[in-house]
């Protein structure tokens, strides 16, 4: 059975909710650098253990998983530099807390793509879901479908870049970083954001608290013009640059450890 | 002596010690940012800047939530790049302490020295959980 003798001691999850051996599959096709998963018939935590065994032990830089199946929280806590593609579609948060990896999405991905990510960037070929980098910290989520609602929610630096539309408050409580929404966005763009920045292409529906609409400079300019190019998405729309009005929040000198939290 | 609080955490003070490339620009200057991040640009070191703690120049280590003070003159018109050297020399040096504390605390299967480094040893494998001396587990 397996998950018979693991080092936690259990060995059966009732409910079928957890995956009680901690053991890599050892079931990927290695071939020099590269190698693939199959993920047709693991689970989320097998997927996951196999993926950090061939980047971290194995040495292999370019990893390919097939038929993730929509299973959530793939490819999470990579904390190294490597490619990785999905052929297929991701569920939610895929691609969380990673740091340094280049990941490919040949597909489309749910809830809170990239949350918490500190460097690298992700690609996504499809629409992606809700809260798409929430808590983003830095590296790029670049998503050439729509994004959803609270898309960059508590961001705290890096780049979103939507080439569709965005739902509502979109940059909720932003605290630093950069989103590019070429398409339009809903109601509550950049609600209570504290810092950061962000440039929509189409119709905003209304600014939430303390969104300001600002000016584009030759900074604003390179920067977009950068990331198209880098990203192969051709020539980036007009864009309108929308920051905090620095009304409602701001930080003091009282408050340096508030400070830290968004640095 | 009254003993000094302070709110802010310092690496020097998390480390024991001031570190050289604090004070020698030399040591940082053949760093290759854009060979030590992801992608085609600066990637995550875009969001560094150089910043000031306690009336010095100061670059923020978002690893240990500390902030690394840089004594030596920082020529004009490079203050985010070489804020941006110190940092990844720090980290890729392994100083950075939260780095430091990974040998010791990782619970789970990861790279010691983060993406950097390659071929970085693991960490994270033998884990054992404090135990508290004296204490059983319940019966039940």
């Amino acid at each position: 059975m397996a998950g018979m003798n693991t080092k936690s001691g259990v060995v059966y999850d009732a409910r079928g909710l957890v995956e009680p051996d901690p053991e890599p599959p050892m079931t990927a096709e290695i071939d020099g650098d590269s190698a693939v998963i199959d993920a047709t018939d693991l689970t989320t935590r097998k997927i996951n253990l196999e993926l950090k065994r061939i980047v971290y032990d194995e040495g292999v830089n370019n990893v390919t998983i097939v038929n993730p199946g929509s299973k959530h929280s793939l490819g999470v806590g990579i904390l190294k530099r490597c490619n990785i593609t999905f052929e297929g579609s991701p569920g939610w948060y895929a691609c969380g807390l990673i740091d340094g990896p280049e990941v490919q999405i040949n597909g489309r991905v749910g809830w809170s793509l990239g949350e918490n990510m500190m460097s690298g960037s992700v690609v996504v070929e499809g629409p992606a879901g809700s809260l798409t980098g929430a808590a983003l910290r830095g590296g790029d989520l670049v998503i050439k479908g729509n994004v959803g609602a609270r898309t960059g929610i508590d961001q705290k630096g890096g780049t979103i870049i939507a080439l569709g539309s965005a739902g509502i408050n979109t940059g909720f409580m932003m605290q630093r970083g950069r989103q590019i929404i070429c398409g339009d966005v809903n109601d509550g763009l950049g609600d209570s954001m504290y810092d950061g920045v962000i440039y929509v292409g189409g119709k905003i529906a209304s600014l939430g608290v303390d969104c300001v609409p600002g000016e584009m400079s030759d900074e604003d300019q390179e920067f977009i013009n950068r990331k198209f190019e880098i990203y192969d998405l051709g020539s980036p729309p007009e864009l309108q640059k929308f920051e905090c009005g620095k009304v409602l929040h701001n930080y003091d000198a009282l408050e340096p450890s508030e400070r830290k939290l968004v640095l | 002596m009254a003993v000094k609080h302070t709110v802010a955490i310092d690496a020097e003070t998390l480390a024991g010690k001031r570190f050289e490339y604090q004070e020698d620009i030399s040591l940082v200057e053949d760093l290759d940012l854009m060979e030590l991040t992801p992608g085609k640009d600066l990637n995550w070191l875009e969001d560094i800047h150089l910043l000031e703690e306690d009336n010095t120049p100061a670059v923020f280590d978002r690893y240990s939530n500390s902030f690394l003070k840089i004594y030596f003159d920082i020529p004009e018109g490079r203050e985010d790049e070489i804020a941006r050297k110190v940092l990844m020399k720090h980290l890729i040096s392994g100083n950075s302490y939260g780095i430091q504390l990974k040998e010791k605390h990782c619970k789970f299967h990861q790279v010691e020295l983060g993406p950097w480094v390659a071929d970085s040893k693991s960490v994270g494998d033998n884990y054992q959980s404090p135990v508290l001396e004296g204490w059983e587990p319940p019966a039940h």
